[in-house]
């Protein structure tokens, strides 16, 4: 238990400690919400419901979770595989398991912090004002429901090799963030893209946060769809650890 | 090295026969071996890797897995870590299975990484070190570690910035860092120049000499040879040979001396230098040896009156090679 903790406490600190991933993770969210802010008159209201500064800090800690666990799981994942070090880690007494375990584990970690900066973004330039209990709410949701997100970073992780894992992390970006609503309001968007935001777990994600302030309450049909994400994406998961455990390569 | 072993009894090696080489060592004698291996099948697809390979090894042996590539060493260093499942056969490590010994922490790797360096990228080699010993219950306190490996200066380094003879030691760090008791290299010496080989090596002895136990792969036979206390040459997935290093090379790399001579005398020829074996025919002798110069010069010496004098044989590789190319040759292994 001691050595998983230590795997685990590793495994965040470096996160922690990597300029280029702190200068993406957090970098990106809060520029674009400083950029994008006073992109719609103030008094804007999207999709009918919330204000466009609210709406923004949203997507925007949607996104900032998003790209925290595609760079966190995902790049890295591929590179380690690459240098032999996971392979090595198995010759230690930490479970198998624990490899991935402590990855998505990680991921979480550092997520949590993100969504909570771009929050405070949100407050201290958006002007936005929630009552403290939906602040906690709203935090603690967007947070749990990054799970998929961060089943997704590690089992991209998984399939790709260190070449092509940057590449397939940038349109996962682009795809999960652009067609998923979260720069655009899926409002804004042509039927067919509306549709096709439907079947992404960042539309869902954000929905969730925005159902939650807009006072709709718990937006139970986006918490099915990112629970199916986390379940699909942790089965392939196991299954890919089961092939790669077969072959002797992870 | 040789000349402690000679006094080893030398097999009978046959000119035309492969040569069955001796297991003088580990040969099932001991009642708890650090490891077992019993007619262990493992397949690619249709690609038969290990084909029925049997193997013990004794603890506080250091034995050498010698073979060209693809032979099936890395195969078997899977099995024994518990990285691969036999298809066939039973695998046992310190008494039980080889999962088992990795997750209680008696045994350390070094594996192969090809051109990673098997290291966790973008950290200093020092949190490296310290994130694997926790790993384990009881770890090796971390200067011994350190000294061992001679990674002193390297600790402030990051991984990823290491030669790739840097990265070896700093790997072999992480082999030992739980103080293990045994312990598989995988051709631990592949990205090294010869002067850090010869100082990994030393490190690898005075490891070996505290009583832990040492399975290495290697395709340098010169390695193996000066290493291992045993030499087990794998070739398409089958032991071809077992032996201490030793009576392996006066099996497969001593040279024939042939001359004819008037009265030959057996007792006399054979304890000439450097000779192995002597075989009369008449006035036609032939001696193996493991040195044909001393065994000639001896002869000069003594006084024997030889003609027709021929020195045949192959070089150490090429015995080598022979050996492992002899398609199929059984595992011949006297009992002691």
């Amino acid at each position: 238990m001691s050595g998983l903790l230590a795997f685990g406490r590793f495994e965040v600190g470096r996160l922690l400690r990597s300029w280029k991933f702190l200068a993406i993770t957090v970098g990106f969210p809060v520029v674009f919400y400083m950029l994008f802010l006073h992109d719609q008159r103030p008094g804007t209201i999207v999709d009918g419901a919330v204000p466009w500064r609210v709406y923004l800090m949203v997507s925007m800690s949607s996104f900032g979770a998003l790209v925290a666990a595609l760079n966190a799981g995902g790049s890295r994942l591929s590179t380690e595989k690459a240098s032999g070090w996971a392979r090595q880690l198995r010759v230690t007494p930490i479970p198998a398991w624990s490899y991935v375990g402590t990855k998505v584990t990680a991921t979480m970690v550092v997520v949590f912090p993100v969504i909570v900066l771009v929050e405070l973004v949100g407050m201290a330039f958006g002007g936005v004002r929630l009552g403290a209990g939906t602040w906690i709410e709203l935090t603690v949701l967007m947070w749990v429901t990054a799970l998929p997100f961060a089943a997704l970073g590690v089992f991209v992780g998984f399939i790709v090799n260190a070449e092509t894992a940057y590449p397939v992390m940038t349109a996962l970006m682009f795809i999960l963030g652009y067609f998923g609503g979260l720069f655009n309001p899926v409002g804004h968007m042509s039927h067919a893209l509306q549709v096709a935001a439907r079947v992404l777990p960042s539309f869902h994600h954000a929905s969730l946060g925005l159902a939650l302030i807009d006072g709709k309450g718990f937006g139970v049909q986006h918490a099915l769809v990112l629970a199916a994400y986390a379940v699909v994406l942790s089965l392939a998961i196991i299954w890919k650890h089961r092939v790669e455990e077969s072959r002797g390569v992870a | 090295m040789v000349g402690a072993r000679e006094s080893l009894p030398a097999p009978a090696a046959r000119a035309t026969a492969p040569p069955a080489i001796l297991s003088a060592l580990g040969s099932g004698c001991s009642g708890d071996p650090a490891l077992r291996f019993e007619g262990v099948v493992r397949r690619y697809g249709q690609h038969v890797a290990l084909d029925h390979l049997n193997l013990e090894v004794a603890r506080g042996e250091t034995v050498a897995l010698l073979g060209p590539n693809g032979a099936g060493k890395s195969t078997t260093i899977s099995l024994l870590l518990g990285l691969l499942r036999p298809h066939a056969g039973c695998v046992e490590v310190l008494g039980t299975s080889p999962r088992r010994a990795v997750a209680q922490g008696r045994v350390g790797a070094m594996l192969q990484t090809g051109s990673g360096s098997g290291l966790p990228p973008g950290v200093k080699v020092a949190s490296a070190l310290h994130l694997v010993r926790r790993l384990y219950r009881h770890p090796a306190p971390f200067e011994a570690t350190v000294e061992r490996a001679g990674i002193g200066e390297l600790l402030g380094r990051q991984t990823h910035r290491l030669s790739g003879g840097q990265a070896q030691r700093v790997r072999f760090a992480v082999a030992i860092a739980g103080d293990p008791e045994l312990v598989f290299l995988d051709e631990p010496t592949a990205a090294m120049d010869v002067e850090s080989r010869r100082s990994f090596w030393r490190m690898m002895r005075q490891f070996g000499e505290e009583g832990r136990t040492i399975v290495f792969a290697t395709h340098h036979l010169q390695e193996a040879d000066q290493i291992a206390d045993r030499v087990v040459v794998v070739n398409r997935g089958q032991v071809v040979a077992n032996g201490p290093g030793a009576t392996l090379k006066a099996a497969v790399a001593s040279r024939q001396v042939r001359f004819v001579t008037g009265r030959p005398d057996e007792q006399l020829l054979d304890q000439l230098e450097g000779v192995t074996d002597v075989a009369l025919r008449g006035t036609c002798v032939t001696l193996n040896s493991l040195d044909a110069d001393a065994t000639i010069r001896a002869l000069v010496h003594r006084g024997v009156a030889f003609s027709d004098l021929e020195v045949t044989g192959a070089g150490l590789e090429e015995a080598f090679v022979a050996l492992t190319e002899c398609d199929r040759v059984p595992d011949k292994r006297r009992a002691p």
